[in-house]
């Protein structure tokens, strides 16, 4: 932009000279803001970890219940996220059925999942689905964990449905044809042809969405899963020191959106072969 | 082709004589007729865009629609192998219908090729994986088997050297080359080319072309929409001028070019020169 600005030099000396911000103003403000940020975040973060972080604490704190707390949010994330998926994809399929019952009852249930909040969902699955048994005797032990892998598959399969639909609709029709027209059925048209473009297209999408999965898990405080969140929540009434357990849950969940971030951008090179963008 | 689909596909030819053993004891199919539109009628919406089309393609024949567009060219194409359903009329393929309700769809739609004008090959797979795509899916055919018989028929629409590549690093002529290939690699009896050069620029038109007259040669069945009169006059065995979903004109190309019998077809020619 700058250079065809720049190409007409009457307007570009006229607009300098005129405006209070021209292009370099601009960009000293820029680097002036984001100095103070890095300046102010770094005084508060070293304030932090030097006065207000108790290392005791934080060593005692850190095994066991920290890192089962992480290893709870990882197993949760890591089982939720191959389901959450999986039923995604089967949404999504729904969604484009040629099927007008399939389609509608594929659209019901985004509606649903999407309309309501998480954390409803899981007191409902929590709560409420336990309670249609007589006092004592529903069957499933730890149920806690399960109704978090549940609640949160159920919840997310609406959001990447949405993001398969978005990713099949964006394949060109000719695919399917070309397909078809081989002898192929749907089905292999499906596997073999469009959704492997589909999948490409809904990446980004899919991606976002598996990080806020792993926010998502801080909800499961509520229903008794011993992630992090409940981790502070001990440390802190026990021991009146809210900083040291709020930086290792910090870094807990930095620890699983970081690399996730990776993987993800990893995903969408290995799914553009040399060439294929152009076409 | 032909000495090919003889040898290779039994099962193909077979169920291929069985259907026309079928039809002949309803007295419909005469054995030589290879595709048949038998009164076809399309509508889309309120549009009637096929008007009591009927149409029979010979075995070996190089049939050649032309007409202007809108005229329903593509439209018969696309009915021929059922990326578009008819509302009346039927069309068989070696005397079995392919527009009944109950037509076994994915079987018969592997003795047709059909190539596209947009060319739609995979862009997630390399011109050797789009060819093998069907044999190996399709027909179970081993990977080695379609590897092998899919690297012959790159090499004979000249593109043995690209077979690793992927459509988007690929002209859009040898992109279409790449596409009659894979259609090719289904063995099929009869081949579709719906306005395969429109897309293309001009000087790529001629190595596509050239491909379809190597196939015209060794006796495929071919039914070919186009804009390009030199081939029709050519190669065509037969010409067809559709206006506004009729077939108005069906007759040979020497007689077309030196003197249409309809007002229509003269029309359309004058409008060409």
């Amino acid at each position: 932009m700058a250079e065809s600005y720049s190409d007409t030099p009457t307007t570009t000396d006229e607009s300098t000279r005129n405006r209070l911000l021209n292009d370099e103003t601009l960009r000293r403000i820029g680097v002036a803001i984001a100095g103070l940020f890095t300046l102010a975040v770094g005084v508060f973060l070293a304030y932090i970890v030097f006065f207000r972080v108790d290392p005791a604490l934080l060593v005692q704190v850190v095994y066991p219940q920290f890192t089962d707390a992480f290893l709870t949010v990882l197993r949760v994330v890591v089982i939720g996220s191959v389901c959450s998926v999986a039923a995604g994809v089967v949404v999504g399929l729904g969604r484009v059925s040629r099927t007008r019952f399939t389609r509608t009852v594929a659209t019901g249930y985004i509606e649903f999942f999407r309309g309501t909040p998480l954390l409803f969902q899981l007191i409902v699955i929590f709560f409420g689905i336990p309670a249609l048994w007589p006092p004592g005797e529903f069957p499933i032990g730890n149920f806690a964990f399960v109704a978090a892998v549940i609640g949160l598959t159920l919840n997310h399969a609406a959001y990447i449905g949405e993001a398969i639909r978005g990713g099949i609709e964006a394949v060109p029709s000719g695919q399917m044809e070309a397909a078809r027209s081989l002898g192929l059925s749907y089905i292999q048209s499906m596997r073999e042809v469009v959704l492997p473009q589909a999948w490409r297209n809904a990446l980004a999408a899919i991606g976002n969405d598996q990080v806020i999965l792993v926010k998502d898990t801080s909800l499961l405080t509520v229903i008794a899963v011993p992630e992090l969140i409940s981790a502070f929540r001990d440390v802190n009434s026990t021991n009146f020191d809210p900083w040291t357990p709020i930086v290792l849950v910090a870094i807990a969940y930095l620890m699983i959106t970081i690399p996730l971030g990776k993987i993800v951008s990893y995903l969408e090179r290995r799914a553009d072969p040399a060439g294929r963008s152009e076409s | 082709m032909n000495s090919d689909s003889s040898t290779d596909t039994d099962a193909d030819a077979d169920s291929g004589t069985d259907a026309g053993s079928s039809t002949d004891t309803t007295g419909t199919a005469s054995a030589s007729h290879l595709v048949e539109f038998e009164h076809v009628d399309k509508y889309f919406g309120e549009t009637h865009v096929l008007k009591d089309v009927t149409l029979d393609v010979d075995d070996r024949e190089v049939l050649v629609v032309i007409g202007p567009s809108g005229s329903g060219k593509s439209t018969l194409l696309r009915c021929a192998n059922r990326l578009e359903e008819i509302q009346s009329g039927e069309i068989r393929l070696g005397g079995q219908s392919i527009s009944a309700s109950d037509a076994d769809v994915n079987r018969l739609r592997q003795r047709i090729g059909m190539v596209f004008q947009s060319f739609n090959l995979f862009p997630h797979k390399s011109a050797l994986e789009n060819v093998t795509l069907g044999p190996r899916k399709v027909k179970g055919l081993s990977g080695e088997d379609a590897t092998e018989r899919a690297r012959d028929l790159l090499e004979r629409v000249g593109l043995a050297e690209q077979a690793e590549s992927y459509p988007g690093q690929l002209s859009g002529g040898q992109q279409q080359r790449v596409a009659i290939a894979r259609a090719l690699a289904m063995d099929p009896q009869v081949m579709l080319f719906d306005e395969v050069t429109s897309a293309l620029d001009p000087e790529l038109v001629g190595e596509v072309l050239e491909v379809m007259r190597d196939l015209a040669e060794e006796g495929m069945t071919m039914l070919v929409v186009t804009h390009e009169m030199g081939f029709a006059r050519e190669v065509g065995d037969r010409i067809v001028l559709m206006a506004d979903g009729r077939l108005v004109e069906d007759t040979t190309p020497r007689r077309f070019f030196d003197q249409p019998d309809t007002e229509r077809g003269q029309r359309f020619l004058q409008r060409l020169l």
